[in-house]
């Protein structure tokens, strides 16, 4: 916790605390933020207050893909312009961001909220699994393609729903593995390397 | 080196990652000169990264590190080893990251012990050739031994007597098997039988390969594992927290044998 000075008005000290708690935040940075609102237009604060309340209680996950959305269920389910039987599994809702910005991609999602990562405990239970199971079980999918990060932990989840989903009789598929562009072949690993040739393609 | 030297080398195996602010993050090395340390890797998740790919978890690498004033810094990084088969198959991955996991879990940072670091390599090098599952039962013996822990299986543990040829009590309090007499104190324990005890003591003095190479029923398996497990997790006094992935899927394997281990396409 932050130690604020002798006398600072409860209400200071209360939102120092706040900030605090936030990722990165130490407690000289929270206090700076405190002050900044202090000395800030009442407007912005109240803006800011709004958007913090509405974030808590306007957001919601989807309750087909477990996407964040205001309305549930989000535009990507109900866009009927999807095809509904490609479903690409991501880590966060920002990797579909990355998806959609990148283009090429007319299927739906499906966000699991993170990876199975063993030494730290976080095992199937603590992602978004069983609702995937759920939606194939349907049996409208007929391919799942797996966009988790080429990472240790991804590359394990990944394998792990693929065996999940074995015996749904779904096809299910990586993403592609090899060179970023502006890659420095000098530089790139060796499994990044040996993917790339292996995937290497004709002219 | 020196504590002098502001630069060093130094090759390692990384056991572990974690994040630190926007992009950085810190790993966890072991290492045959320098034991286990961390440092930090600077940028390291940004797309750009150079040292990216050279530093993911289970990777054998060629280090060049600079002292920081907290935390040391990785300045280079280059593969030795990947070990691919071991992030490509369900299976040899779960057991790769439980092994990863004692080597953390039984070491102190700084502390050297080369004969470790070659074990790791050997098992890693068995998992990836293809081993058996029960070749990480070779592995928590000799780490056991060479962390200070050694599991007594050729006397009692308790009274030093000469064992039987019987089915045998493997407590972990006691450290290693106990005579019938002793049984009554040692706590509690699995019975393991004359075949068990047999590859227990077979582990000691053949080689990996040996080992990979033997036949264990797999009810015998199972039982060595967990009468392992047992005895780490008395070690540790806590629970090995990869095991139960492990665990999970070895029962997905179970569950799903008329297709079993297929890569994902």
């Amino acid at each position: 916790m932050a130690e604020p000075m002798a006398g600072t008005p409860e209400p200071i000290t209360r939102l120092i605390d706040a900030f605090h708690k936030l990722p990165g935040i130490g407690p000289k940075s929270a206090q700076r933020l405190a002050y900044h609102i202090l000395r800030a237009p009442a407007a912005e604060a109240e803006a800011l207050a709004t958007a913090l309340r509405d974030v808590k209680e306007r957001i919601a996950l989807c309750s087909q893909c477990c996407n964040i959305t205001e309305r549930d269920p989000c535009s990507y389910c109900t866009d009927p312009r999807r095809d509904t039987t490609v479903v690409c599994v991501v880590e966060q809702p920002l990797d579909i961001l990355a998806l959609e910005r990148a283009g090429g991609f007319r299927g739906r999602y499906h966000v699991l909220h993170g990876v199975l990562n063993p030494m730290d405990g976080i095992g199937p239970e603590h992602l978004h699994i069983r609702e995937l199971l759920k939606r194939l079980e349907s049996g409208e999918v007929t391919e799942v393609i797996m966009a988790t990060n080429p990472s240790l932990e991804g590359e394990a989840t990944a394998m792990y729903l693929h065996r999940l989903t074995g015996p749904l009789g779904v096809r299910v598929t990586r993403l592609a593995r090899g060179l970023p562009s502006g890659a420095d072949l000098e530089y790139t690993d060796d499994v990044t390397l040996s993917r790339a040739l292996e995937g290497r393609q004709a002219f | 080196m020196t504590s002098r030297t502001r630069v060093y080398k130094t090759e390692g195996v990384i056991l572990r990652r974690r994040n630190l602010g926007e992009a950085d993050s810190v790993f966890t090395v072991f290492s045959p000169g320098a034991g286990k340390f961390e440092a930090v890797a600077r940028g390291v998740r940004k797309a750009r990264s150079r040292m990216r790919g050279h530093l993911e978890p289970l990777t054998r690498t060629e280090l060049l590190i600079a002292r920081g004033r907290s935390l040391d810094v990785f300045t280079q990084a280059e593969t030795i080893e990947a070990y691919r088969p071991l992030r490509e198959d369900l299976d040899r991955s779960a057991l790769a990251i439980y092994v990863a996991e004692l080597i953390d879990r039984f070491t102190i940072e700084h502390a050297e012990n080369p004969g470790l670091y070659e074990l790791l390599l050997a098992t890693f090098d068995a998992l990836a050739a293809g081993a058996p599952a029960h070749v990480v039962r070779f592995f928590e013996l000799h780490l056991l031994a060479l962390t200070g822990f050694e599991l007594q299986v050729d006397a009692c543990a308790s009274c030093g007597d000469r064992l039987p040829p019987a089915d045998t009590l493997l407590a972990p309090s006691a450290g290693g098997l106990v005579c019938v007499a002793c049984r009554a104190a040692a706590g509690t324990g699995r019975i393991v039988p004359v075949a068990g005890i047999k590859v227990l003591r077979y582990a000691r003095g053949c080689g990996i390969d040996q080992f990979a190479a033997l036949r264990i029923d797999p009810d015998l398996a199972r039982l060595l594992q967990g009468a392992l497990t047992d005895v780490i997790q008395h070690v540790l006094e806590r629970e090995v927290v990869s095991r139960r992935h492990l665990d999970e899927v070895a029962r997905l394997s179970r569950a799903s044998i008329p297709n079993p281990g297929q890569d994902v396409q």
